[in-house]
C-alpha cells in the first residue's frame, strides 16, 4: 500500500515546517512495523543478486527475501520498480558521535581521555545521538559505525552502533565490542593521538620509547589477567581473601582472555608486525585498524588470521617513492593474498558518509566490484563478529537496508529509502534542511 | 760612499722597526725549496726546480733557479710545490656563533644593539666581516693542516649576510690577515628567526626585492639632492641602502647560497631582474643549470662537502628516497659537468666538519669526470680570478704572494700528505695526523 | 687503481640507467590520434565513437574517422572516455612554503618565488587527470601573496610550468585562519592585528586606502616629472603595487571566506573601492548569499561536501554547488589538498548526487568554470578545436567511482601514462638496488640513527597555517 510513502511524506513535511532550527533531531524514533519492498533488485551480498524480488521486514528483522515472496497482510509496501535494495553500509573505523567540531569547539570533542591507559573509557557513554553527523551520514546509506575512542595507549572500548536512536542505549548494537590500543608508532608528526608525548626525532630513540610503552601495556594486561583469575577464584571459594574491584582492570578481563577482539591502530609494516606479535604473545584476538602497509605484511596476516580494517584507501602514499596507487590497490592485494579485510573511511564523523567512495576507489584499482561492496557490508560485520545480525540481506538479520536508484557505491545514485532496525528513517538531515531553507532565496 | 751606505742601512733598519707590516716578521724571511716538483698552474709543470720566497713574496721559481745564500733551505726531494690552496667560502675567523634559540624555550636574549641601522639584524648589508674577524684558533689551524692558505670568509647568518673578506690563514692581527676586503655581498635565502618579517621564504624574496628597489631610489635621490640641494628636503641617510648601491650597479659581486636546482634558478632570476654580478655558493645541482650559468657568466663556489649517508641501517627505517640516493651519487659528478659546460667554478669546504675530507672529496670529483688539472685550478687560479685577486694569488709566479702548499707525493693522491704551507712567506710545518682516520 | 676502475664502471652503469622520474622523458609524437572514444567536450555535449587529434600541442580535430599520418601515434579509445584536463582552482602543491604570516598584508610576496617542481604529489595529481593548478598563498593574512597558475609539466623547469597568458591573481583571506594566525609564538610579543572579523575588514580597507593614495602619488609624479627632471620619484612600494593593479582591474582577487557575513562584507568593500572579487574560495556558506555573489559577478571555488571541521564550516552543505550554480554563480570544485586533488572527478560528480546538477553542469565544475575563474578559458576547459591539448583519457566515465585515468596530456605531451608507470617500476627497483651499493649511499655501521619518519596529516589542509611542507 502507499501508506508508507504517505507516512514518510507527512513526516518530511512536518519536519520541514520546523525549519528555523535546522538540526534534525528526533525525540521519538520511528516505530517498527511490517514493510515489504517489492519488485526491486535485491543485492543480498551473501548470495547472488535477485533481479526482481521482495524483502519483507517485520519487528526489526528481515523476515523474508526472495523472488517469490508473499507479502504479509497489513504490510506497508514500497514499490521497488527500478530500485535496488542493499544491506546498510558499515564503517568500522570512526569516532562517530564523539566529536562535533574538532577545531574551535573543544567542548564538543570527546574522543580522547587523559592518560595512557583508559580501558574503562567506553565510547558508547559519550556518543551524542543527536549529533548532526549521524543524520547526514545515514541518509547516504551507512546504517552502522564502530565508534572508537582515540588517544593514549589503551584508548578505551569501541561501540558498534546503529545510526538511529534517541539515546546511546537505543543506538547500541554491541556497546563494548572491542578494546582499542594505539600500537606505539614508528612515524611521528602529523595528526596526533592527543595523549602522546613529543616524539623523539631519532628513530632509535623512538623505538626505545615504543618498547617502554609496550611494556606498560603488557603490564596492565598481565595485571588484568591475574585480577580476573582472582575474582573468579573468590567467586567459587569465599574463604579466599576478597579482592577489591578495579574499574580499570575489570573491563580488560574479557579481552585478555581472548573472548573479545582487541583493535590495534597500526599503519606501518613495523607497527603491524609488532601488533601481531604482541597479540600472539599476550594471547589476544587482534584486529588491525589502519593498515597502510598491510600489503607488505600480507603473508603474516594470513598466517595468523588477523583481519584488517583499511582506513587509508584515499590517503596519499606513505613514502615518496611509493607507487601512486599503492594505497588504492591495498585492498585488492589483501584480497589476492587471502587476508580478511574491510574498508573504512577512518574518519571522525564528517566524512564517513563518503564510505562508498573508498570502496569504489579500491574497485577502480583491482578489487572486484562485488568484493568492494562486501568490504563495506559483510566483511566488517564478519570481522566484528556480528555477521549473524548485519552485513547482508538474509532472513533473521537486523533489517538495516538501503534502497537506491542505482549502484550503491556510485556517487551519482540517490538513496530513496532507509531502514535501520526495521524502522523507516526519514531522509532528512541538517543538510537537507539548510538546503530547503536557502535554495529558493531570491 | 760609505756614509750613504750607512744612512741607507739605518733608514732600512728604521723602516724595518717602524713598519707594522714587519712587526712580527722573522729575522730570516728568505726560504728556498730545492729539488722539488713545482706545479705553477700558470705554466708547465717543472719536474725538478727551486722556489725562492723572500719578503713574503715569491722571488723566483724555476728549474735553473738556485737558492740564495741567505735562504733557509728545505730539501724538496719527493715533494711537490703547489700554489697555496684557496678555500673559496668559509666562516673562518669569526667570533663564536650565538646559540640558536631552542623551540619553545625562553625567548632569546636581545643582542647588544649594533651600530645604527634602519634595518633589523639579518637585513644589514652594511655589515663587514673585516670588522669582526679574529686571528688564530683551531679552525684556522685545521684548514692550514689541510693545505689551505687563503680563505674567503663571510658571516654565517642573515639574509643580507654582509660583506666578505679574503684572508690569509696567518697573521697576528686582523689587518695582517686581510688580503682584500670587501670581496662580495653575501645573500642567504633563509627567513629571520625572530618572528618578524620576513618569516618565510616568500618574504625573503620580497624583502630582497624591495630593498634593492629602495637602493636604486636612494642612489637616484642622493644624486639629485647632491646636484642641487637648495629648495629640496634632504633624503634620510641610510647606510644599508648605501651599501647596496655598488651591488645594484654591478660593481660588487653578490654571492648567493644555493644548492638545489630550484635555489640556483631563483638566484639567477633575481640576478637577472636586478642585473647583479652573481656568484653561486654551494652549487650542488649546478650542473642541471649549467647552460644558464654559462650564458649569464655566473661562477660557482662549489662545495666539497659532498653529501653522504651518515646513518646506520635499522630494519624499521624507511628505505632512503631515490631522490636522496641519486643526489649523493650525482653530487660527485657536478664539478666535471661544470667544467665540460664551460662554467667557471672554485672549490670551497662548505662547512665540512672534518677538514681532512676536503682533498679526499676533491679526489672523488676527479674519479667522477673532473680532470686533475681542473681540480687543481679550482683550488688555485680559478678562485683567485673569481674573487678578483689573480694578480696576487693562485699560481707560482714571481711577484705573487708567497702562498704555497707543499705535498709529499701528489695533492690528490690518497697517499699524498701536506708537509708544509707557506702563507705570506711564512712557513708552517704540518705534522702527520696522530689519530687514525675514521 | 682497481678501486678506481670499479668506480668508473659503476658510474658508467649509473649513467646508462633510465633517467629519473623527475627528468621525465618528453613523450612527444608530433601527432596523437585517439580513436573511437566517448568524448566529453563540456561545451558541445558528449560525442560517441569520436576521434580526437592532437597536433603541435593543440586539439587539431574532433570528429569521426579522422585521418592519421605515418608519424601519428594512434591510441585505441574504444570504451574509453576523453575529457579536458581537470583544473584545480585552489592548490598549494609545489610550493616550498605557503604562508608569510608575520604581517597582515603581504601582497609583496609571490608564490612564483618558491616553486618546487620536484614535488612528487604533482605526479599523483596528473594520475588523477589534473593538468592545471592555481597555486595560492595560504590563509594567514587578510591580504596575502600573489598566485601562480601552472600547467603540471612534471619533469620540466619551473618557467615551463607557468601558464601562458593567465591573469595575475592574489589571495585574500577572511575569518578564523586569519584570526588564528595572529596567535603569538613568543610570550611578551603582541598579537598581530586583526583578532576579529571587524579588524579583517579594517585591514583591507586600510590597505586599499593606502593603495589609492599611492596610485595618486605616482600619477601626480609622472605628470610633474614630464617638465621637471629633478624631482625625486616616490618610493616604489611592492606591497601596494598589486593592490593598485586590483583597482585597475588587472589582477584577480581570490578570497578565502566561509560565512555569509564576511562574504557580504568583502563584496561591500570591493564595491566601495570599485573593484571586483573574482572568486570566493571555499565560500561554504555561499549558498546563503548566492544572489549577492551572482550580482557582484564573483565566482565561487568550493569543496564538494567537506563540513564541520571548524566552526565556520559547520553550516556547510553539499548542495552548495547546486544552489549557487542555479543562482547564476560560476562555481568550481577545488581541492586545497594534494590528496583530494587526485579525485576531483568524483568531487564534481557529487553535485549530481546532492543538488541534481546535470552531467554537463557538473563537468564544468572542474573544467570550464575554473578556467573562467582564472582567465584561461580561451585556451583550456573544454575539448574544442584550437584549444590546448590538455586532456585525459579515462577507462570509464570520470564520474564513476570505478574509473581511473589511463593517460594525461598537456600541450599534447604525455605526462602520465599508467602503462608506462607500471613498466617503469621494475626499472626503478633496479636503479635503487644499484644506487644503494654506491659508496656515498652505504649505511655506516657505527652511524647515527636515522630520523623518525614523519607522518603526513590526513584529511583537510584548508590553508592550515601550521602545516608546512616537509
Amino acid at each position: 500500500m502507499k501508506t508508507l510513502l504517505l507516512l514518510i511524506l507527512c513526516t518530511g513535511s512536518v519536519l520541514a515546517q520546523q525549519i528555523g532550527n535546522p538540526t534534525t533531531q528526533q525525540g521519538v524514533i520511528p516505530a517498527r512495523g511490517t514493510f515489504a519492498i517489492r519488485n526491486a533488485r535485491i543485492v543480498t551480498v551473501s548470495g547472488p543478486d535477485i533481479e526482481n524480488g521482495t524483502v519483507v521486514i517485520r519487528d526489526g528483522k528481515i523476515q523474508a527475501v526472495g523472488a517469490n515472496v508473499s507479502v504479509p497482510a497489513g504490510a506497508q509496501t514500497i514499490d521497488g520498480n527500478g530500485l535496488s535494495v542493499y544491506p546498510g553500509m558499515i564503517d568500522a573505523g570512526t569516532n562517530m558521535g564523539l566529536v562535533e567540531v574538532p577545531q574551535g569547539a573543544n567542548g564538543t570533542v570527546d574522543t580522547s581521555e587523559v592518560g595512557d591507559l583508559n580501558p574503562n573509557a567506553k565510547a558508547i557513554i559519550a556518543v551524542n545521538p543527536h549529533s548532526a553527523h549521524i543524520g547526514v551520514t545515514r541518509v547516504e546509506g551507512i546504517t552502522n559505525t564502530l565508534t572508537a575512542p582515540t588517544g593514549g595507549l589503551i584508548s578505551g572500548q569501541a561501540a558498534l552502533i546503529n545510526l538511529l536512536g534517541t539515546s546511546p542505549k537505543e543506538m547500541a548494537v554491541v556497546p563494548q565490542l572491542a578494546l582499542v590500543i594505539n600500537y606505539p608508532r614508528v612515524a611521528g608528526g602529523g595528526g596526533g593521538f592527543g595523549g602522546f608525548q613529543q616524539q623523539p626525532a631519532n628513530l632509535s630513540d623512538t623505538l626505545a620509547a615504543n618498547e617502554r610503552q609496550l611494556e606498560q601495556i603488557r603490564k596492565i594486561l598481565r595485571d588484568a589477567e591475574a585480577y580476573g583469575r582472582a575474582q573468579d577464584a573468590y567467586a567459587k571459594d569465599k574463604s579466599l581473601p576478597r579482592p577489591d574491584h578495579s574499574v580499570v582492570l575489570e573491563p580488560l578481563v574479557p579481552y585478555v582472555r581472548g573472548e573479545q577482539p582487541v583493535i590495534f591502530r597500526a599503519d606501518r609494516e613495523a607497527e603491524i608486525r609488532g601488533a601481531v606479535k604482541f597479540a600472539e604473545e599476550m594471547k589476544l584476538k587482534p584486529i588491525i585498524l589502519g593498515g597502510n602497509d598491510a600489503a607488505k605484511v600480507a603473508s603474516l596476516l594470513k598466517e595468523k588470521n588477523v583481519p584488517v580494517i583499511l582506513t587509508g584507501i584515499l590517503s596519499l602514499p606513505v613514502r615518496e617513492d611509493d607507487a601512486y596507487d599503492a594505497l588504492y590497490e591495498n585492498a585488492a592485494k589483501l584480497q589476492e593474498a587471502g587476508v580478511r579485510f574491510c574498508i573504512s573511511t577512518g574518519d571522525a564523523g564528517a566524512e564517513v558518509r563518503n564510505l562508498a567512495q573508498f570502496a569504489g576507489m579500491a574497485a577502480a584499482f583491482g578489487l572486484p566490484k562485488a568484493d568492494a561492496l562486501k568490504a563495506v557490508t559483510l566483511y566488517p560485520a564478519q570481522i566484528m563478529n556480528v555477521a549473524d545480525r548485519l552485513g547482508s540481506i538474509e532472513v533473521g538479520k537486523m533489517a538495516n537496508l538501503v534502497v537506491t536508484d542505482g549502484d550503491l557505491l556510485e556517487i551519482r545514485s540517490h538513496i530513496r529509502y532507509l531502514f535501520i532496525d526495521g524502522r523507516p528513517v526519514v531522509l532528512t538531515s541538517r543538510h537537507t534542511e539548510l538546503n530547503d531553507a536557502f535554495k529558493n532565496r531570491k | 760612499m760609505p756614509k750613504i751606505r750607512l744612512c741607507l742601512l739605518v733608514a732600512f733598519a728604521l723602516f724595518f722597526i717602524n713598519s707594522n707590516a714587519n712587526a712580527q716578521r722573522s729575522a730570516i724571511d728568505t726560504y728556498a725549496i730545492t729539488n722539488a716538483r713545482i706545479v705553477t698552474v700558470s705554466g708547465p709543470v717543472i719536474e725538478r726546480g727551486t722556489v725562492v720566497v723572500r719578503n713574503g713574496l715569491i722571488a723566483a721559481a724555476g728549474a735553473n733557479v738556485s737558492a740564495p745564500p741567505d735562504a733557509r733551505v728545505i730539501d724538496g726531494t719527493g715533494l711537490t710545490v703547489y700554489p697555496g690552496l684557496i678555500d673559496s667560502y668559509t666562516n673562518l675567523a669569526l667570533p663564536e656563533a650565538a646559540p640558536s634559540p631552542s623551540p619553545g624555550g625562553a625567548p632569546p636574549r636581545p643582542a647588544a644593539p649594533g651600530p645604527n641601522s634602519t634595518q633589523p639584524p639579518g637585513l644589514q648589508p652594511e655589515v663587514m666581516v673585516e670588522d669582526v674577524i679574529r686571528p688564530g684558533g683551531n679552525e684556522i689551524e685545521a684548514s692550514r693542516n689541510t693545505g689551505i692558505t687563503t680563505a674567503l670568509t663571510s658571516a654565517r647568518t642573515g639574509i643580507w649576510m654582509g660583506q666578505s673578506a679574503l684572508i690569509n690563514l696567518t697573521g697576528d692581527t686582523p689587518q695582517q690577515m686581510i688580503v682584500r676586503s670587501p670581496i662580495a655581498m653575501h645573500v642567504s635565502f633563509t627567513p629571520l628567526r625572530t618572528g618578524g618579517y620576513p618569516g618565510s621564504l616568500l618574504g625573503v624574496f620580497a624583502a630582497l626585492r624591495q630593498m634593492m628597489r629602495d637602493a636604486q631610489r636612494y642612489r637616484d635621490s642622493m644624486q639629485i639632492y647632491e646636484r642641487a640641494p637648495r629648495g629640496m628636503r634632504r633624503p634620510d641617510t641610510d647606510r644599508s641602502l648605501a651599501a647596496l648601491v655598488p651591488v645594484i650597479e654591478g660593481r660588487m659581486p653578490v654571492v648567493m647560497l644555493a644548492n638545489s636546482e630550484r635555489e640556483i634558478s631563483r638566484a639567477l632570476d633575481l640576478a637577472e631582474e636586478f642585473k647583479l654580478r652573481l656568484v653561486i655558493a654551494g652549487g650542488r645541482e649546478a650542473d642541471r643549470v649549467a647552460d644558464r650559468l654559462a650564458k649569464q657568466k655566473v661562477p660557482v663556489l662549489l662545495s666539497l662537502n659532498l653529501p653522504k649517508r651518515t646513518t646506520a641501517a635499522i630494519p624499521e627505517a624507511d628505505p632512503e628516497p631515490l631522490r636522496v640516493l641519486r643526489e649523493r651519487v650525482e653530487a660527485q659528478q657536478t664539478a666535471g659537468k661544470l667544467a665540460k659546460a664551460g662554467v667557471r667554478f672554485a672549490f670551497q669546504s662548505g662547512s665540512l666538519t672534518n677538514m681532512s675530507d676536503l682533498l679526499a672529496n676533491a679526489s672523488r670529483t676527479i674519479e667522477n669526470g673532473l680532470s686533475q688539472t681542473d681540480a687543481l685550478r679550482a683550488f688555485t687560479i680559478w678562485p683567485a680570478e673569481i674573487l678578483g685577486v689573480q694578480n696576487q694569488l693562485g699560481s707560482i709566479e714571481a711577484g705573487k704572494i708567497a702562498n704555497l702548499t707543499v705535498v709529499r707525493g701528489d695533492l690528490f693522491d690518497r697517499n699524498g700528505r701536506v708537509t708544509h704551507v707557506f702563507i705570506d712567506g711564512r712557513p708552517f710545518e704540518i705534522k702527520p695526523p696522530q689519530e687514525s682516520k675514521q | 687503481m682497481r678501486r678506481f676502475i670499479a668506480k668508473l664502471l659503476f658510474v658508467a652503469i649509473i649513467a646508462t640507467l633510465p633517467l629519473s622520474s623527475v627528468r621525465a622523458q618528453k613523450q612527444t609524437a608530433p601527432e596523437t590520434l585517439i580513436r573511437n572514444a566517448t568524448v566529453l567536450t563540456v561545451t558541445r555535449g558528449t560525442l560517441q565513437n569520436t576521434d580526437v587529434l592532437l597536433r603541435n600541442g593543440k586539439i587539431a580535430a574532433v570528429g569521426k574517422n579522422l585521418n592519421a599520418s605515418a608519424n601519428t601515434r594512434i591510441i585505441d579509445g574504444t570504451g574509453k572516455y576523453v575529457m579536458p584536463g581537470i583544473i584545480d582552482c585552489h592548490s598549494h602543491s609545489m610550493l616550498d612554503t605557503i604562508n608569510e604570516g608575520t604581517l597582515s598584508v603581504t601582497s609583496m610576496v609571490r608564490t612564483a618565488d618558491v616553486l618546487n617542481t620536484t614535488d612528487v604529489d604533482l605526479y599523483r595529481e596528473l594520475a588523477g587527470g589534473v593538468t592545471t593548478l592555481n597555486l595560492l598563498h595560504g590563509s594567514a593574512n587578510p591580504i596575502g601573496g600573489l598566485n601562480t597558475v601552472v600547467k603540471i609539466k612534471y619533469g620540466r623547469a619551473a618557467n615551463e610550468f607557468l601558464f601562458p597568458g593567465a591573469m595575475p591573481g592574489i589571495k585574500f583571506a577572511l575569518g578564523e585562519n586569519v584570526k588564528r594566525s595572529s596567535t603569538p609564538n613568543q610570550p611578551g610579543v603582541t598579537r598581530r592585528y586583526p583578532n576579529t572579523r571587524m579588524g579583517v575588514e579594517e585591514t583591507i580597507r586600510d590597505a586599499f586606502t593606502r593603495a589609492r593614495d599611492y596610485k595618486r602619488t605616482w600619477d601626480e609624479y609622472r605628470a610633474a616629472s614630464k617638465n621637471d627632471k629633478s624631482l625625486i620619484p616616490p618610493r616604489r612600494d611592492l606591497q601596494l603595487e598589486p593592490l593598485v593593479e586590483i583597482l585597475e582591474g588587472k589582477r584577480y582577487v581570490h578570497a578565502h571566506s566561509y560565512i555569509a557575513s564576511e562574504i557580504l562584507m568583502l563584496i561591500n568593500v570591493a564595491d566601495e573601492f570599485g573593484f571586483k572579487i573574482k572568486t570566493f574560495q571555499h565560500a561554504l556558506e555561499g549558498y546563503k548569499v548566492a544572489k549577492e555573489i551572482a550580482a557582484h559577478g564573483a565566482g565561487a571555488s568550493i569543496f564538494a561536501d567537506s563540513w564541520a571541521y571548524k566552526i565556520e564550516a559547520y553550516d556547510a552543505i553539499p548542495y552548495n554547488a547546486a544552489i549557487m550554480t542555479r543562482a547564476g554563480v560560476v562555481v568550481s570544485m577545488n581541492s586545497d589538498s594534494d590528496e583530494r586533488a587526485r579525485r576531483l572527478n568524483i568531487e564534481a560528480a557529487k553535485a549530481m548526487h546532492w543538488g541534481d546538477l546535470t552531467e554537463e553542469q557538473a563537468l564544468k565544475l572542474i573544467t570550464l568554470n575554473p578556467a573562467i575563474q582564472l582567465g584561461i578559458q580561451e585556451r583550456v576547459g573544454s575539448i574544442e578545436v584550437g584549444k590546448d591539448a590538455d586532456i585525459a583519457i579515462w577507462n570509464g566515465h570520470p564520474f564513476s567511482v570505478y574509473s581511473r585515468v589511463d593517460t594525461t596530456f598537456i600541450d599534447g605531451d604525455v605526462y602520465f601514462d599508467r602503462a608506462q608507470d607500471l613498466a617503469r617500476r621494475p626499472e626503478l627497483a633496479k636503479e635503487r638496488a644499484a644506487l644503494e651499493q654506491a659508496e656515498p649511499n652505504r649505511p655506516r655501521p657505527k652511524g647515527e640513527s636515522p630520523q623518525t619518519p614523519r607522518r603526513r596529516p590526513s584529511g583537510h589542509e584548508d590553508d592550515d597555517i601550521e602545516v608546512e611542507k616537509p
